[in-house]
């Protein structure tokens, strides 16, 4: 049989197949060999195929190929240990017994080191955990911590003059705090004990001077988080009084709203 | 590590017989559609595919020392020890699917069916330079390749003399590679 008649028999498309008989098959593969025409002639023919079947290929669903992996990797498990115990087994006979012991307590050794490994590193991903929440919460407070002491600075300065606001007939349960820094005119308001301002609505905090109310700034009382610390306002050199009524958003030049607490020095 | 790495067929085999996963990973992306599409012709349900598509690839890499690529492509061996492991598969479970391999008429129009069915999941631009091929090669490719009949059983299929079969896959498989521009 010449080469051309190889070609052109279609048994090499039978070959690629797998349909030729187990004769036909050797005598392919001998073809396959002896001549490079037949051999470049079966690629061609088996790469037609492949993009053949390429073409209508049927995607498997992404779960397959998990499967297949975790597969082949518990197997290779399975073989480390397997090739590490078949010295011990395999030549019981010529293995003094000593070292039979000893090759099983090393495996034992490195298996019970592998287990705590895990172990340790569970316990170290943990802990890790742990400090990460403690620092956090350590942050939180530190931040309250400065807050009161700003607080207290304020409160406990030798020049501070406190004065009582008391709640008046719009809310009568209210009541506000006034430090007065005797020696800059600094004003500080604790109004930790005014009820929540409804939407739109903000405290305005007035000096009375000289018989007229002054804007002294406005009262921020977000109840969000650290609502009602104690805050500066605008400074004053004297005041006779000092009263919080309830303004608009922003504030008004003069007091138009309720007034809310009021007290004197 | 979303590196898209491109190997020849001559590294990957290098790398998978020395079981490099990353090439097994690569392998099973490229080859798995078009087994499981052969597998999927031959089962005609998809979760009977997917496992047996599974026992292949584990074949694949668990036996890959046995191939040998002088015989010939690996994407042939592949094709052809997933065949197998579908007909061995389908006989052990007694399966139904045994009497369509047997030869009777329908099972012309059922192989056609699940061809046309398995164009919804059609990867490649290849499709549209197929379709030039006759509908009688295509079938006598479709039935030597991916149907697990023998040559025997084809010819009773087609109603052809067995010693045409080989002629008429020739032809077939010209016309294919000339569409494909595998000549």
């Amino acid at each position: 049989m010449n080469t051309n008649d190889i070609i052109s028999s279609g048994l090499l498309e039978l070959h690629a197949a797998g349909l030729t008989s187990s004769t036909e098959a050797s005598q392919v593969e001998q073809w396959l060999n002896e001549f490079p025409e037949v051999a470049a002639e079966y690629a061609a023919i088996t790469a037609g195929l492949e993009a053949y079947a390429q073409s209508t290929g049927v995607q498997p669903s992404p779960s397959v190929k998990e499967r297949i992996f975790q597969k082949i990797n518990e197997d290779q498990i399975g073989r480390v240990v397997a090739m590490k115990e078949s010295p011990v087994t395999i030549k019981t006979g010529g293995v003094p017994s000593f070292w039979r012991t000893a090759a099983a307590a090393a495996i034992l050794l490195l298996l019970g080191s592998i287990a705590l490994n895990i172990v340790n590193y569970n316990k170290y991903t943990q802990a890790n955990k742990d400090l990460e929440t403690s620092e956090q919460s350590l942050a939180s407070l530190e931040e309250k911590n400065k807050l009161m002491e700003a607080d207290m600075s304020v409160v406990q300065s030798k020049y501070s003059v406190p004065v009582a606001l008391k709640g008046l007939e719009a809310a009568p349960d209210a009541a506000a705090k006034i430090f007065w820094m005797k020696n800059t005119g600094e004003v500080f308001i604790d109004p930790s004990n005014l009820p929540e301002t409804p939407q739109g609505k903000q405290y305005q905090l007035w000096a009375i001077v000289d018989g007229k109310p002054v804007d002294a700034g406005m009262i921020l009382t977000s109840k969000q988080g650290d609502k009602f610390r104690i805050q500066k306002m605008k400074s004053f050199g004297k005041a006779e009084a000092f009263a919080v009524t309830l303004e608009t958003e922003k504030g008004n030049p003069t007091p138009e709203g309720p007034m809310f607490v009021m007290g004197k020095m | 590590m979303d590196t898209i790495q491109k190997y020849n067929e001559e590294e990957l085999v290098l790398m998978l017989q020395r079981q490099d996963q990353q090439a097994f990973a690569y392998l099973y992306d490229n080859y798995a559609p078009a087994l499981n599409g052969v597998i999927f012709r031959l089962v005609e349900d998809r979760s009977l595919s997917e496992d047996i598509l599974q026992e292949a690839f584990l074949k694949i890499w668990n036996n890959f020392s046995s191939y040998d690529r002088t015989k010939g492509r690996l994407f042939t061996w592949m094709m052809n020890l997933t065949k197998n492991l579908t007909i061995d598969t389908l006989r052990s479970k007694g399966y139904k699917k045994q009497t369509k391999i047997s030869g009777d008429e329908n099972s012309v129009n059922n192989l056609q069916d699940t061809n046309s069915g398995a164009e919804k999941f059609d990867a490649m631009g290849i499709r549209k330079q197929l379709a030039n091929l006759k509908a009688d090669q295509r079938l006598v490719i479709d039935l030597a390749y991916f149907s697990g009949l023998t040559q025997d059983e084809i010819a009773k299929e087609i109603g052809i003399p067995l010693g045409t079969v080989k002629t008429r896959m020739r032809t077939a498989l010209l016309e294919l590679r000339r569409l494909l521009q595998y000549s």
